[in-house]
């Protein structure tokens, strides 16, 4: 085999709203087809703000991802999208700006802008406008007025380490009018980027796109003038978490299972008492448990040498489930064992569930005082939660 | 100082580990001191089917089984001799 190594690419975004608005007028979708192995993410600005600007975004950035998803050309994209779009009644125009990157695990991306701030991609800690070609597009009728796009285009090679990002305009327009940016924050934001790359080479795509977002919140001293988006794709070594709940169906898988979690390379977490006395007994590694604070109803956690993370198992995992049906959020200021779990979860790629399958006699007391899900279910919510809503890789495997 | 370890697994923390694990906060003024309270991921015992009930907590080397906090603390008094108020 040649080391022809898949890249990986972790996709992280950040929004806020104009100030006093309750919704955001620009749109961000993310996607990654596991399948064919491209992420795809759009992000869309809409003319205004306010519900009538989400309407818009929306509007254009699903539709710009579902062609996309379906490898539709360019051209018909961008007319349906223009065919579509209703027209604002005032200004009498339809207008949306969009920004599509489609890239796959060969490193190659496919770019399409439209009217955003020119996306830029941050190569050895430098930040580079990329060259693309014009093309103009109309619309698809013979109306008089006929309206006219004009779209950059651009094909890109990404290589390790390499970060694409891209905004809308509330970035590029943040401080307008302050001192020492009177015409807003503009290319300065390259400066930005690069001092926050030089301090933190390794910054995960979810953090940078978030300091960019708060610095253009401060630029406007916490008051925003327009719906302010980042995204930022970033090429690089995956970050592995193991997640494992549940003791083997059978005793001699005991070992096995130890093993697994020893010789693993990346982040461990252990959920569940017995599963964590079979890892002490088998690693000959002492567990305690701190019941000084019992944070949000939950068990508390333990701790264990060479075990980042170890908590009690079904209930915990039922509270992580409920965070994640909620969707990525930008608050992690929760506190207790599900939230730890769902920090470390956000910081990781790709995520290992080791499950072990031996029915817990004692949970299926009829008597006990609440329900005990089935731990299969429970992981299996949790996998497909993981791969929908977080674009995370997930890996499962029953022991 | 006297061991005391509550379990707080699952089975036993859903049969009322959770209030005795609470109690670690309010000992008796009189036996603070003498007591040290920590916690178990599993005792290991809740398989004992029909034999004996959860939550389970030890006292030394001795196991309780459907353990309240009255028997917690009866069995922690006698266990230092001490006379309980
Ligand atoms: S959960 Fe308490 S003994 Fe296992």
């Amino acid at each position: 085999m040649q080391n022809k190594e898949k890249l990986f690419i972790e996709v992280g975004s950040y929004q806020n709203n104009k100030h006093k608005n309750i919704v955001c007028g620009d749109s961000v979708l993310l996607r990654k087809c596991t399948g064919e192995n491209r992420n795809i993410a759009v992000l869309s600005d809409g003319l205004g703000s306010g519900v009538k600007a989400n309407v818009l975004s929306t509007m254009t950035a699903s539709m710009a991802m579902n062609f996309r998803v379906r490898h539709e050309p360019i051209v018909r994209t961008v007319q349906s999208i223009m065919n579509t779009l209703p027209v604002d009644s005032v200004r009498n125009i339809s207008y949306s700006t969009f920004t599509i990157v489609d890239v796959d695990s060969n490193g190659e991306a496919k770019i399409v802008e439209y009217d955003n701030p020119p996306l830029i991609l941050v190569r050895n800690g430098k930040v580079e406008e990329i060259k693309g070609s014009d093309t103009i597009i109309h619309r698809g009728d013979n109306n008089a007025n006929l309206e006219e796009r004009r779209l950059k285009l651009s094909d890109l090679k990404l290589q390790k380490e390499d970060r694409i990002i891209f905004f809308s305009d509330g970035v590029t327009q943040s401080g307008i009018g302050n001192m020492d940016m009177p015409f807003g924050w503009g290319e300065a934001v390259y400066d930005f980027i690069e001092d926050v790359l030089k301090q933190n080479p390794h910054i995960s795509a979810r953090e940078l796109s978030m300091k960019i977002v708060k610095q253009a919140e401060l630029n406007d001293i916490l008051r925003p003038k327009d719906d302010t988006s980042c995204v930022v794709m970033y090429v690089r070594k995956p970050r592995k978490l193991l997640i494992c709940t549940g003791p083997p169906f059978s005793e001699t898988k005991d070992k096995y299972l130890a093993e697994i979690v020893s010789s693993y390379e990346g982040k461990k977490i252990v959920c569940g008492g017995t599963t964590s006395q079979i890892l002490s007994r088998e690693l000959k590694k002492e567990i305690t448990v701190n019941i000084d604070d019992i944070v949000a109803g939950l068990p508390p956690k333990s701790e264990m040498e060479g075990i980042d993370l170890m908590t009690e198992g079904i209930i915990t995992l039922g509270a992580l489930v409920e965070i994640l049906r909620q969707g990525p959020t930008t608050d992690l200021s929760g506190q207790g064992p599900a939230w730890d779990m769902l920090r470390m979860i956000l910081d990781a790629d790709i995520i290992d569930l080791l499950v072990g399958t031996k029915i817990n006699v004692a949970h299926q007391d009829p008597s006990l005082p609440v329900e005990l899900e089935i731990r299969r279910n429970v992981v299996k919510n949790i996998a497909s939660l993981l791969e929908n809503k977080f674009m995370k890789d997930v890996k499962m495997q029953f022991i | 100082m006297l061991n005391v370890r509550i379990c707080v697994g699952t089975y036993c923390y859903i049969t009322g580990g959770e209030e005795l694990a609470k109690m670690k906060k309010n000992l008796p003024e009189d036996i603070k001191d003498k007591v040290e309270m920590i916690g178990s991921a599993c005792l290991g015992c809740h398989d004992m089917e029909g034999v004996a009930k959860p939550p389970y907590a030890k006292v030394g080397d001795v196991l309780i089984q459907e353990c309240t906090e009255e028997k917690l603390l009866d069995e922690i008094y006698r266990q230092l001799g001490m006379e309980r108020k």
